[in-house]
């Protein structure tokens, strides 16, 4: 058995040790090795009112086993010690005393940005993540999200939609342990990101999804990048909470303008009012950057064209869900005419259904 | 002594004749009732010794045995009453049977001797031989839609006495008054914009669709739905002749005239039970509401308040038409082909259905969604969203179409059904679309982008095939479904968004 196998074994015990965070387990492993450490744990000599509950656990667990199955799971356990930990998280306020990584860490050497914002979300707000996420791939800028529902997952199918050459990779960080896909039905998802790019966690493996992890996930994901984009938030929603941890560490945010009627962008019209720059396109982020867009308009219209009932239709929207009905008070169609017309739009991709409400696409991806 | 008096007695919607017979001898005074009584029953005997010494007449003091013929049939309730009563007073020599004759009673008693009306008259009666009735006065106009039998109404036991000893004639019904007018129901006129929903619910009525109203709370879903029974066409001789017996049996009260004419709406609350809704019962086998609403309309309000067993309840009686009710004792079949309507919100806030408007957590809309099962939710060929009117609407508009004027096109269509040989559209068989609702080249193409881009299934597309006739017969009838009907169809069977956001597929 190697020393660094050892040591990965004893970081990743001290991760799942009973009730220990983030702030413990920095402070644990601040200046000694892991090994260290877990010895002075399994003697319970540590300075902690669980010493000797842990010690209990300790004196079960095997590091060399437990190397053995984060080698199995192709799971990296990183700490501060070592060569491969990412530099920008090693200059944090919070640093994870101990990182789990699956997938490519090379995948960091980009420039970054996080692309946040609520899990109920609009059509609409997924739509334009998704667009963000692909435009900021294919200009080479890494795109740092929390595989959630809504405006994170979208964000990362953008990234995926843009893999090819010259591309950069995505980058996940999620609330708990890598062999635990949350929400189960991002498991698809999850695994291109772990295979494409680079899977972050400071949950040890088989960690359930537990409320205090989100907030400590969100911490990284702001400490990972270099501005933090909401593209829909309600009032109160978590990804306000990476706002705050980004202000805190000086990065900026950026937020995209919503309807004044849509409660999914009340939260990020407030950043805006708080003085945000406002992103409408992703050469906005671009030019946040300090790098060069240009060059690359969105595809040509590839859809064909409305005709004229399409366009009255179109224009009934004004950019926000409506209802069938809506449609017909709005436009004064006969209702045949109308549902008709909705039907052409849909098959051409100028709007989409979710439910019984109808949204216009701006574009397509 | 013997006495032997015919009467009839009721389970699930059918009656049954049944003969009681009284037999006194000497013993210890005693009182049995044999032949499958229930517990109502066994308590006749209280009932009738106090009727019996109220109305003048003598109690044995002797063995007293009671068998209610044939003993295979349970007996229910207390509606052998009057004909135990009389029965007594034939086996104890107090009148004799010739005077009793074919005669048949009816009738619960109560102690001072009145004769008060049971559930199921009009089942009962059809049950019984063509002799004369006797029954309590509030069932005469019930029994009379029967038709050419003999009825006596009375009103209590002492005049059935004088009538049985030849001291009083035997009334005679007296002429029943010419029912009036049904009170106006709710009328369509009251409806203020909402043209999508208002017309859901015409081609709901004209084809027999069942609808689901979707939508937030105070959006007019309720309002909606209690204005179908106006539109719909009045029931046939036959159809108000087979409700009517099952508001009968059910003990449901009935209109003036005694027939129902205007098709039942039955809306029960979501904390019914599955047997208060499918019928049921451990002795009686009562129809429940789905039976009450044979030939109208169930409303189903708050669908995903009901618990998940007590609908899927439903699921069997929406394709036969007909509920079977089996218990230890015995099965009977209950009719119970009904239009159904359903509301809902969206999700427990009642917001969610917009994008973005909804401020439930995950876990509560998940549980919501996993209430309704999707066969269920399949059975609704017509699925809307209603939204709030606008205050212009509401304020500024002309009032809606009339009911009337709605329910003309109704029934021209339910014409059309029934020359096509269907009872409505909804019931139009697979095989047959083809010959009676063929497809424009337009309307051929446009299911065919929509079955490639996945919005409709295979399953689906018949019931969007009927809803188009239904919508193409109400637009004139042509022959021929066009483009802009199986649009309007498909614009009328929304997915309910019940577990958002819609995931976006990933891309490879």
């Amino acid at each position: 058995m190697t020393a660094t196998m050892s040591a990965a074994g004893s970081a990743a015990l001290l991760a799942g040790l009973p009730g220990i965070g983030p702030n413990r387990l920095a402070e644990l492993l601040a200046d000694d090795d892991p090994e260290a450490v877990w010895q002075l744990v399994v003697a319970g000599r540590v300075d902690d009112p669980h010493a000797e509950a842990w010690a209990a656990v300790a004196r079960a667990a095997d590091p060399a086993a437990e190397a053995a199955r984060y080698a199995e799971a192709e799971v990296r356990v990183l700490t501060r010690a070592d060569a491969a930990y990412p530099a920008v998280l090693a200059a944090d306020l919070a640093p994870p005393g101990v990182l789990f990584a699956r997938g490519e860490l090379s995948a960091l050497e980009t420039p970054r940005v996080a692309i946040v914002g609520t899990r109920r979300c609009t059509g609409t707000g997924a739509g334009f993540a998704r667009e963000l996420g692909r435009e900021l791939a294919t200009a080479g800028v890494g795109v740092v999200s929390g595989l959630a529902l809504g405006i994170d997952g979208a964000a990362h199918r953008g990234v995926l939609d843009a893999a090819g050459v010259s591309w950069a990779a995505p980058i996940g960080v999620v609330g708990c342990g890598l062999d635990v896909p949350y929400p189960a039905r991002h498991r698809p998802l999850w695994d291109a990101v772990g295979e494409r790019g680079v899977l972050l966690s400071e949950a040890p493996l088989g960690a359930r999804p537990a409320p205090w992890r989100f907030p400590a996930r969100n911490r990284i994901i702001a400490a990972l990048a270099d501005l933090v984009v909401v593209v829909e938030s309600h009032a109160a929603g978590g990804s306000l909470l990476t706002v705050t941890e980004a202000i805190g560490r000086g990065i900026e945010v950026l937020a995209v303008p919503g309807s004044v009627r849509n409660p999914a962008a009340a939260g990020t019209n407030q950043l805006l009012a708080e003085g945000c720059h406002p992103v409408t396109a992703a050469d906005d982020i671009l030019v946040a950057l300090g790098m060069v867009p240009g060059g690359r308009r969105s595809a040509a219209e590839r859809r064909p064209a409305p005709d004229d009932d399409g366009r009255r239709v179109l224009e009934a929207f004004d950019w926000e869900p409506a209802t069938l009905e809506q449609l017909v008070l709005r436009t004064g169609l006969a209702l045949g005419v109308l549902a008709l017309s909705v039907q052409q739009l849909l098959d051409a991709g100028w709007i989409m259904a979710q439910g019984s409400w109808y949204e216009r696409v701006p574009s397509v991806p | 002594m013997l006495g032997l008096v015919p009467s009839a007695s009721l389970f699930g919607i059918d009656g049954h004749a049944v003969t009681v017979e009284v037999h006194i001898s000497s013993g210890l005074p005693s009182f049995t009732v044999v032949g499958s009584p229930d517990a109502s029953c066994r308590e006749a005997r209280d009932r009738v010794r106090a009727a019996l010494l109220s109305s003048g007449c003598e109690w044995p003091l002797q063995r007293v045995t009671v068998n209610l013929a044939p003993p295979t049939v349970r007996k229910v309730g207390p509606g052998l009453d009057l004909a135990i009563a009389v029965a007594m007073l034939v086996a104890s020599g107090q009148i004799t049977q010739q005077a009793v004759g074919d005669r048949s009673f009816l009738g619960e008693l109560g102690l001072d001797g009145a004769v008060r009306p049971v559930a199921g008259t009009l089942c009962l009666t059809d049950a019984l031989g063509t002799g004369a009735l006797v029954l309590p006065v509030p069932s005469a106009v019930e029994a009379g839609l029967v038709g050419d039998r003999i009825l006596h109404p009375v009103r209590n036991l002492a005049e059935v006495v004088a009538c049985l000893e030849g001291a009083d004639p035997w009334p005679v019904p007296s002429p029943i008054e010419v029912a009036p007018p049904p009170p106006p129901t709710d009328d369509l006129a009251d409806v203020r914009g909402q043209p999508v929903a208002r017309f859901a619910l015409e081609v709901a009525a004209a084809g027999g669709h069942h609808l689901l109203l979707l939508g937030p709370p105070g959006a007019g879903k309720t309002m909606l739905a209690a204005r179908l029974p106006g539109v719909l066409p009045p029931l046939s001789d036959g159809e108000a002749l087979q409700t009517t017996r099952v508001h009968s049996a059910a003990g449901l009260a009935l209109p003036t005239g005694g027939l129902i004419r205007i098709p039942p709406f039955r809306a029960p609350h979501h904390g019914a039970s599955a047997v208060a809704l499918v019928g049921g019962g451990t002795a009686l086998l009562r129809p429940g509401e789905i039976s009450a609403a044979h030939n109208g309309v169930l409303f189903l309000d708050e669908l995903a308040e009901f618990p998940p067993r007590v609908l899927d309840a439903l699921r069997q009686p929406l394709e036969e038409g007909a509920v079977r009710v089996a218990r230890a004792v015995a099965s009977v079949s209950l009719p119970a082909r009904f239009l159904l309507v359903a509301a809902m919100n969206p999700c427990p806030c009642g917001y969610g259905s917009r994008p973005g408007g909804c401020r439930c957590t995950d876990s509560a809309r998940a549980r919501y969604a996993r209430r309704l099962s999707g066969p269920l939710l399949d059975r609704f060929d017509l699925r809307v969203e209603v939204t709030r009117p606008s205050v212009e609407d509401l304020l500024g508009h002309q009032p809606g179409e009339s009911s009337a004027s709605v329910a003309r096109r109704v029934a021209e269509v339910r014409d059309l059904a029934v020359r096509r040989g269907v009872r409505s559209n909804s019931e139009l068989p697979a095989r047959r679309l083809d010959e009676v609702a063929p497809l424009s080249h337009d309307a051929t193409r446009l299911l065919t982008d929509v079955l490639r881009s996945g919005r409709l299934s295979a399953r689906g597309l018949h019931r969007v095939r009927r809803v188009a006739r239904t919508i193409a017969d109400l637009s004139g009838a042509p022959h021929e479904i066009g483009a802009a009907h199986v649009a309007t169809a498909l614009g009328l069977r929304v997915d309910p968004a019940l577990d958002q956001p819609a995931p976006v597929e990933l891309a490879g």
